[in-house]
């Protein structure tokens, strides 16, 4: 089905945090913001969840952190134990100290990239994909609003209009999309 | 928006608005590179050579093409190797370090910062692998089977913990990086005229877009991957250290390298930084962004972990006296009045006394000064590494086998070759990355930009 | 003739069974076809069905498949027929004889595949008791010298030996003189056919014939004072082990002087602090000896002053010497020394010995005065078992080659294991008389300086490929037997050729038997009953001999050396010797026992007199050392100075045995200087450039050949580059290293005082803090050593210990380590798994290892020798720690630890970090810092690089590539098969089965090894005996190699202060 979609553009991230302030107020439903940075604080009012990466990192780590220790157990002690310099490597706990700095390279290795690779997928952000902000701009000094009119059945597009034109935007362009 | 107290300096100068940013960043990417690129790029290639052509030459006739023999058997190619190293260290610390204590001046810099970290690291990575007897075997240090089955490596030995350490810092480092450039690649290539570029910049940058959501998730990514670096950059250099500390060597075998390094890596880096950084900002105008305020900080941070180096060099004369151990003693002796005592007087005079000088306001503002300084630290280091690694084997416990070491010409080739060649990345770098993180600097242009601090509306809000 | 034999095609025909006639008509015989086979119906009772059939089908098809699978096995010469006792794989052992005109020494081969790889002492049969030195062990790499000759020549053009016998005996027919020049001969079948030539030639009493006897270094001087002092021209038997004194001018006993290799055994014998009683040695000497590092006492003395310290003792003695006895010129350390010897040559009469090195008549003579003075004869001197070594006859050859010289020589000048145009102090003046003599044969291995000259060469066998026979003395003939075909294309033993020159036999060649049937003959002759078989298996024959009637009378004392303001002393090193071997790699890479430098010779000059003369005293890889111009009686050579401690001021010291093939002759690769990326040195001529320069051209000629001269040295040159593998001389105080005490010190304290354990404080039971020995400290419970198989160890007495190199020279020729040339040593690289270091004490220490005073203790003066140090030799291999700093390092673990104690290397495995060798304390790891077996650098100098000499690598060790470490493995491949051997014949293994092949070749026992676990083994008692210290026992290593202190016997009333007081100490703290 046909679809129309509205870019709001604004030359402040202010006035655009401001403005998203009054339309939601209103009961608009924002679906993006494209931004050349982070604009602080914006998330809540346009209702985008945290993300959990964070915890995703933490389970990379632990797997880490688990390979090494099974790892390097099996390699000294279980599979082949030598005597190497008269050091103890009759059990795990034994030759423990030696494993300590490669267990904590181990972990954050795998945190730091499981995460890494994680987070460009959820972003579907990978080498040769397309860009999808709506304005060139948008990277470098403009932030745009994107409103699509399906998710605001409530409004007419007239009324949208108008409260646009209060919130002084930069520029505005329409787009029919099906 | 956070913003800043106006008595301090703004990070900023000049009345930049968001697409002046963008402009001076891009800039020197659009622009045809001057002359003066070409002539350094081109010096730079040719000594990188010259390098590469002593390594083929080691590569094919045998280590023996350098000055070690059968008491000394690392000199300067370990000693390279933690050179690098410790210069590798500013980057991430500035990006991981001074991201979690909100820094703010970090952003200015981080970025070259982090490409130096990352070129210095591969250097030093270098070493470890040309200083092999075979490398062709080299991979035998990677837990693999043999084709017998059980034939494992030695995880008691600090070499191998350097192969784990070295490589984790180099991969998440280079990650670190990469994710905090994609965004500025989507600016240049949204600017790009010549469809090569175009396509070259949209390869890089991923397609991305800069939705909300995607910068929720880029700050939480910079912020945990901060956070997973920054004990990264204190494990490496200890773990470096060990190397030596856990040694039987006298003058190796001392329980106060880890933080000594550390200290000493941090303050080698940020004078490569500052050397660096220094030439950057004129060369490529970016006096706004880079200026007398960052130069402090970072002279600062010189300053301090200068003097916890010279410390850390008291403490270990002290030790070795007090600690009455015949051998131990003698290495500190004959460290300082033996055969290599310039070694140890030059790294004494570069590390421990310069660093003072920058309690001195007035010096340490002096741009000039400090790039004067920074070269001169540098050195001190290379000679601390030297003074560690080879004054002490040369005379460690059997006189019968002490000995001297004397560089051969492909000792020092390899050494200048890898300084040129970290100029030949450090330049491609300059002329065709983001040298700024723009997305970052942005963000602070309304907190810390000098003109919005003096705008109406700024004082309004306090 | 025609088909008269008859050939049986088997025994079948011989017996002509019947199904042998039955088949004999057909050409095929008819067997069974496949289809008769299967379809026979009994086939299934048989015990191989269809299925088996077709699985041992699969199976040989499958092997074949996987037979040609492998690798092409090249240079393999499979055995046609087993040849008797050659078992591939196991060695062969023969007994034999060493003789080279210098050195003797019953020897023991060990050929593998009927190669000769390893020779050593052989310990159960002839007087020298296993005594060898590093000569005779490295001389089996002599036998693989490419350069040899392998065919007789005439004019230097390729010749048969047929057409060379018809000239040369023709020669010797028409020729009006001939003579013949040799070594000293001590073959009895060699004498005899001597005697038939002479005999032929001269019949009764002509003079057509001469024979002179030549040695490259005379004794002639002790035959002449002999001869006047007993009426007989011999050189007596001198028996060390029952001296109580020994008193030695000069002499360098355990080194090259006279039967060194019988006298450091006697020696070693009265060195043991815990026999019944110690020899004291008083040593007065020129040049710093090995002989001299080992003596309690040692005095500076010019060459000239040696009459007046052997008169100044007589005088001492009561006696009267008839010449000046003034030492108050010499040396203050020399008087010193000298009533030190009146005062135990006193106590210890008619036990006591005093030798001396001099070639000087008149000083031999007052030699000869004071042992008789001494009632040596007798009783440490023996004159009726003369040593028949050495029969130079001086006044002879001087006449003779005066002939020459003038060009009046003989018609036919035979030459054999001579060299003289080398070796004569008018060499040059000789050569070209040489060339005027009508025929001039040499019997030679190489084309050397002599043979190069002569109309025929004709090469003999090497000692290793020749049949010989031998009395070295009175009281023993020995035997030496062929280890290997001759290598040579086309050479022929040296007594057969005399033989076919003097037509009393016919040339057989290189398989001939001629040799061996003469020899045999004249053993016959000698022992009628006795069996040859059995007397080669022993390879000796003890001999009757008639007690001496010879009586001591006294003659005047004849012209003694002149003394001049500087005085040159021409001496032997351990290697190189009279420069037989100057083309031996081995022994030019042996570091000097005493200098520790390689491939060179240099003056020798006491470093204090060197400060004063402006030349430099120390020198590093880097650094050389200054070159000078030493001008004697006209004749010059430019060398670098070495800074020796302990050389007599105003007198400088240079070796024989340099400068060999001055005009390239080709006298092995070895021998001549090489560049720094291979290839060798070229002088002006386009020859290569000999090593070092030749001083026999100094040597004096006065009534007998002296090795003492007055000399001029120049000023210091330039700077010439030195080739070292030490370059710090001082053990810097560090007791831990080197031990030494005094024997009376050693009888009268108890351990504490000489030999300190090592303490920590620990708390015990009460909470006191108590101290205890270091080895009850450990950070981890370790992996278990004791009571668990066996535990290899090494125990080294350092009292025993001369530093004659002999072990190093072993443990290389076992191992297979690599030469690499003076450049690479220069750089610091040898790879010798097994060093001596050698410490001079300095002025700062009591003793080597002790401080005088721990307050004023300055490592600056530490650092330097002092002016005649004490000198201790330490050999110094892998120490196989039972906690190695090594294995700990290594990321893929190639160096682990065996279960039996061993710190083993895996070559393949490693990958060439180094990090090993830093972290050895010892630093006895050694790494392959190029490709030696290939790279050009390496092809002058090692031996591993050409065919031939790759034949002396022993097979059941690796040889190294580039890349890798290596190190001391303890002779692994022994134990094995020490473990092997005892397996097989189901026992334990038995202590002193297992020899390493450096405790295998010492010639003084100071070597000990086995099996520690071992609890009645030899090593263990020595571990735990009171002399037996670990070097850095306290750094936690837990070494397996134990050393025991250094005993010296002398009054050393500082050191004797400090031990006794720590003794007080310790016994304080205990009670």
């Amino acid at each position: 089905m046909s679809d129309k979609v509205i870019y709001v553009m604004y030359d402040d991230d202010e006035a655009l945090k401001d403005s998203a302030k009054k339309l939601v107020s209103k009961g608009v439903k924002i679906s993006e913001v494209f931004s050349p940075f982070p604009i602080h604080g914006i998330d809540p009012i346009i209702g985008v969840k945290n993300t959990r990466l964070g915890i995703m990192a933490f389970l990379y780590g632990l797997t880490g952190l688990t390979v090494a220790t099974l790892g390097m157990r099996f390699f000294m002690v279980t599979d082949w134990p030598m005597n190497i310099g008269g050091k103890p490597n009759f059990t795990y706990l034994d030759n423990m100290l030696a494993f300590v700095p490669i267990s904590f390279e181990f972990t954050v290795l795998c945190a730091a990239h499981g995460m890494a690779i994680t987070y460009l997928l959820r972003n579907k952000t990978l080498p040769g994909m397309p860009a999808q902000n709506p304005d060139p701009r948008t990277t470098d000094d403009k932030f745009v609003m994107e409103i699509r009119l399906n998710e605001n059945h409530g409004i007419s597009e007239a009324d949208l209009d108008e409260m646009l034109k209060e919130t002084g935007f930069f520029e505005l362009d329409k787009k029919e999309i099906n | 928006m956070q913003k800043e107290a106006a008595i301090r300096e703004p990070l900023i100068l000049g009345h930049k608005t968001y697409h002046d940013i963008t402009e001076d960043v891009c800039r020197p990417i659009e622009d045809k590179a001057p002359k003066m690129w070409y002539t350094l790029f081109g010096i730079a290639l040719i000594i990188g050579l010259y390098g590469v052509g002593s390594i083929c030459y080691l590569l094919g006739t045998g280590i023996g093409v350098w000055g070690l023999n059968k008491t000394i058997g690392w000199a300067w190619d370990i000693t390279n190797f933690v050179w690098w190293v410790g210069i590798g260290h500013a980057g991430t610390l500035i990006s991981a370090v001074l991201l979690l204590f909100r820094q703010k001046w970090r952003m200015a810099i981080n970025r070259s910062a982090e490409a130096m970290t990352i070129f210095a690291v591969f250097m030093a990575g270098m070493f470890p692998l040309i200083h092999m007897g075979r490398l062709w075997v080299g991979y035998w240090v990677l837990p693999l089977p043999n084709q017998f089955g059980s034939l494992w490596v030695n995880f008691n030995s600090p070499l191998l913990w350097d192969v784990f350490a070295i490589s984790t810092y180099l991969s998440v480092s280079l990650v670190f990086w990469y994710i905090g450039l994609i965004p500025d690649f989507a600016t240049i290539r949204d600017r790009a005229k010549k469809p090569l570029a175009k396509k070259m910049y949209s390869i890089l940058s991923f397609g991305w877009s800069g939705r909300a959501k995607h910068w929720n998730r880029f700050e939480l990514v910079s912020l945990v991957l901060a956070g997973l670096a920054t004990p990264l950059v204190f494990s490496v250099h200890s773990i470096v250290s060990f190397d030596f500390a856990t040694s039987v060597i006298p003058g190796w075998h001392t329980t106060i390298f880890p933080p000594y390094f550390v200290a000493g890596a941090v303050f080698s880096g940020f004078a490569m930084v500052q050397t660096l950084l220094l030439v950057m900002r004129k060369a490529m105008g970016l006096e706004a962004y880079i200026h007398t305020k960052h130069v402090e900080y970072m002279n600062i941070v010189i300053m301090v972990t200068g003097s916890i180096v010279g410390t850390a060099y008291i403490t270990e004369l002290f030790i070795s006296w007090y600690s009455g151990v015949e051998y131990e003693s003698y290495a500190f002796i004959n460290r300082a009045t033996g055969p290599y005592w310039w070694a140890y007087w030059s790294m004494m005079t570069c590390n421990v006394i310069s660093p003072q000088l920058m309690w001195i306001p007035k010096l340490r503002r002096s741009l000039l000064f400090t790039f004067f300084i920074s070269i001169v630290v540098n050195i001190g280091m290379w000679f601390e590494r030297y003074v560690i690694i080879v004054t002490s084997i040369h005379r460690d416990y059997i006189p019968a086998a002490w000995s001297m070491h004397f560089p051969s010409h492909i000792d020092i080739a390899v050494y200048v070759g890898t300084i040129g060649l970290f100029f030949v990345f450090f330049l491609l770098f300059a002329r065709f990355f983001p040298v700024l993180a723009l997305n970052e600097v942005k963000t602070i242009l309304k907190g810390s930009g000098q003109s919005y601090k003096e705008s109406p509306d700024y004082h309004k809000h306090h | 003739m025609g088909m008269t034999r008859k050939y049986w095609k088997g025994l079948e025909e011989l017996k002509e069974t019947p199904e042998f006639i039955k088949h004999k008509e057909q050409e095929f015989p008819n067997q069974q076809t496949i289809e008769e086979f299967l379809s026979d119906d009994k086939l299934s009772e048989t015990s191989t069905a269809r299925r088996d059939f077709l699985k041992f089908l699969g199976f040989s098809v499958a092997a074949a498949t996987l037979a040609a699978c492998e690798a092409p096995v090249t240079k393999v010469v499979p055995y046609v027929n087993k040849p008797e006792d050659v078992t591939p794989g196991m060695p062969t052992w023969y007994t034999s004889t060493y003789y080279d005109g210098n050195s003797y020494a019953s020897i023991l081969v060990k050929t593998r595949e009927a190669r000769p790889i390893f020779i050593k002492g052989n310990k159960d049969f002839g007087f020298t008791k296993g005594g060898v030195n590093p000569q005779i062990v490295a001389s089996v790499l002599g036998l693989y010298d490419g350069e040899r000759l392998t065919k007789p020549t005439a004019g230097g053009t390729v010749a048969s030996w047929s057409s060379i016998d018809k000239a040369v005996s023709s020669a010797l027919k028409s020729a009006k003189s001939v003579t013949l020049l040799t070594n000293t001969v001590i073959s009895p079948s060699m004498k005899r056919a001597i005697a038939e030539m002479s005999v032929a030639m001269n019949g009764e009493a002509g003079s057509k014939f001469q024979h002179i006897q030549y040695d490259a270094v005379s004794y002639a001087g002790m035959r002449e004072a002999n001869m006047s002092n007993f009426g007989a021209r011999i050189i007596p038997s001198y028996d060390f082990s029952k001296a109580k004194t020994i008193v030695s001018v000069d002499a360098d006993f355990l080194n090259s002087w006279l039967l060194a290799t019988e006298f450091t055994g006697q020696y070693a014998a009265t060195r043991n602090p815990d026999a019944a009683w110690m020899s004291k040695h008083i040593q007065f000497e020129t040049v710093m000896s090995i002989t001299g590092s080992n003596a309690d006492y040692r005095g500076m003395i010019k060459p000239s002053e040696q009459a007046t310290v052997l008169a100044y003792i007589i005088k001492g003695l009561g006696g009267n010497p008839g010449v000046s006895a003034d030492l108050s010129k010499a040396d203050p350390s020399t008087k010193a020394a000298a009533d030190v010897a009146i005062k135990a040559l006193k106590k210890s009469k008619k036990e006591s010995l005093v030798v001396s090195g001099s070639n000087n008549i008149g000083v031999q003579q007052l030699t000869n005065k004071l042992n008789n003075l001494l009632q040596a004869y007798g009783t440490t001197i023996d004159l009726s078992n003369p040593i028949n070594l050495f029969q130079s006859e001086d006044a002879k050859v001087a006449k003779f080659v005066k002939d020459v010289v003038a060009g009046n020589g003989p018609d036919v000048l035979l030459m054999m294991d001579v060299n003289p145009v080398y070796t004569l102090p008018n060499g040059d003046a000789f050569a070209k008389g040489l060339k005027k003599i009508k025929t001039s044969v040499a019997i030679s291995a190489y084309a050397d300086e002599t043979a190069a000259l002569c109309s025929y060469v004709c090469p003999g066998f090497h000692a290793l490929e020749s049949w010989s026979d031998f009395e070295a003395k009175a009281s023993e003939y020995a035997v030496s037997q062929p280890t290997i075909r001759p290598l040579g294309e086309d050479t022929a033993s040296a007594l057969e050729s005399l033989l076919v020159w003097n037509g009393s036999a016919v040339r057989g060649g290189k398989d001939s038997s001629v040799a061996y049937d003469y020899i045999k003959a004249t053993f016959a002759a000698k022992f009628p009953t006795a069996d040859f078989a059995m007397t080669v298996h022993n390879s000796v024959m003890p001999q009757a001999i008639v007690p001496s009637t010879l009586v001591y009378a006294d003659a005047k004392i004849a012209a003694l050396p002149k003394a001049a303001d500087v005085e040159v002393s021409f001496y032997q090193k351990a290697g190189i010797g009279t420069g037989a071997h100057a083309n031996n790699p081995w022994l030019q890479e042996l570091p000097d026992p005493i200098t520790k430098v390689t491939w060179d010779n240099y003056v020798t000059m006491n470093p204090v007199e060197m400060k004063a003369k402006g030349f430099v005293t120390t020198y590093d890889q880097e650094h050389g050392l200054n070159l000078t111009t030493v001008k004697v009686n006209g004749k010059s050579v430019t060398l670098p100075v070495y800074p020796l401690p302990g050389q007599a001021l105003n007198t400088i010291g240079i070796a024989l045995g340099y400068g060999r093939g001055a005009n390239g002759e080709k006298i092995g690769k070895a021998a001549f200087q090489t560049k720094e990326y291979g290839g060798h040195e070229l002088n002006d001529a386009g020859n290569r450039k000999p090593i070092g320069a030749n001083v026999y051209a100094m040597v004096t000629t006065g009534a007998t050949f002296e090795y003492s001269a007055a000399a001029t040295v120049g000023a210091a040159e330039g700077l010439y580059p030195i080739a070292a593998t030490q370059i710090h001389h001082t053990v810097m105080g560090r007791h831990s290293i080197v031990r030494e005490t005094t024997l009376g010190i050693y009888q009268n304290n108890d351990k504490e005082a000489y030999n300190p354990a090592h303490t920590l404080q620990k708390l015990d039971a009460h909470g006191n803090h108590v101290e205890a020995p270091v080895s009850e400290f450990d950070l981890w419970d370790a992996h278990p050593v004791e009571k668990i198989g066996h535990r290899w160890g090494i125990s080294i007495d350092l009292s025993s210990c001369i530093g004659c190199g002999t072990c190093l020279i072993a443990c290389q020729s076992e191992n297979n380590v690599p030469v690499v040339g003076k450049d690479e040593v220069r750089r610091g690289r040898e790879m010798h798994w097994l060093r001596i270091d050698r410490y001079f004490a300095s002025d700062e220490e009591a003793a080597v290892g002790t401080r005088k005073d721990k307050e004023t203790f300055s490592y600056d003066k530490a650092e330097l020798a002092a002016e005649n140090p004490k000198v201790v030799h330490m050999p110094l291999m892998c120490h196989h720690c039972n906690h190695a700093p090594c294995e700990t390092v290594c990321p893929v673990a190639a160096t682990t630890h065996s279960n039996e104690g061993l710190n083993q290397m895996a070559y393949n495995r490693c990958i060439g970090t180094r990090y090993c060798a830093n972290n050895c304390p010892y630093k006895v790891r050694r790494f392959n810092w190029f490709n030696y077996p290939a790279y050009k650098k390496f092809t002058e100098v090692n031996p591993a690089q050409d065919d031939l000499g790759r034949m002396v690598l022993n097979p059941d060790v690796t040889v190294r590539t580039r890349g890798v470490m290596e190190k001391c493995s303890l002779c692994v491949q022994r134990i094995q098969a020490t473990k092997l051997t005892a397996k097989k014949e189901a026992r334990e293994i038995i202590d002193g089965e297992f020899a390493t092949a450096c405790s295998d070749a010492c010639p003084t026992h100071a070597i000990t090894v086995g099996d520690w676990n071992d609890l009645k083994s030899m090593i263990r008692s020595k571990s735990e005996n009171n002399r037996a210290y670990q070097a850095l026992e306290e750094v936690g290593v837990k070494p397996n190699v134990w050393y025991q202190v250094k005993v010296r016997n002398e009054e050393n009333s500082l050191l004797t202060a400090i031990q006794s007081e720590a003794d007080h100490a310790s016994n304080k703290k205990h009670h």
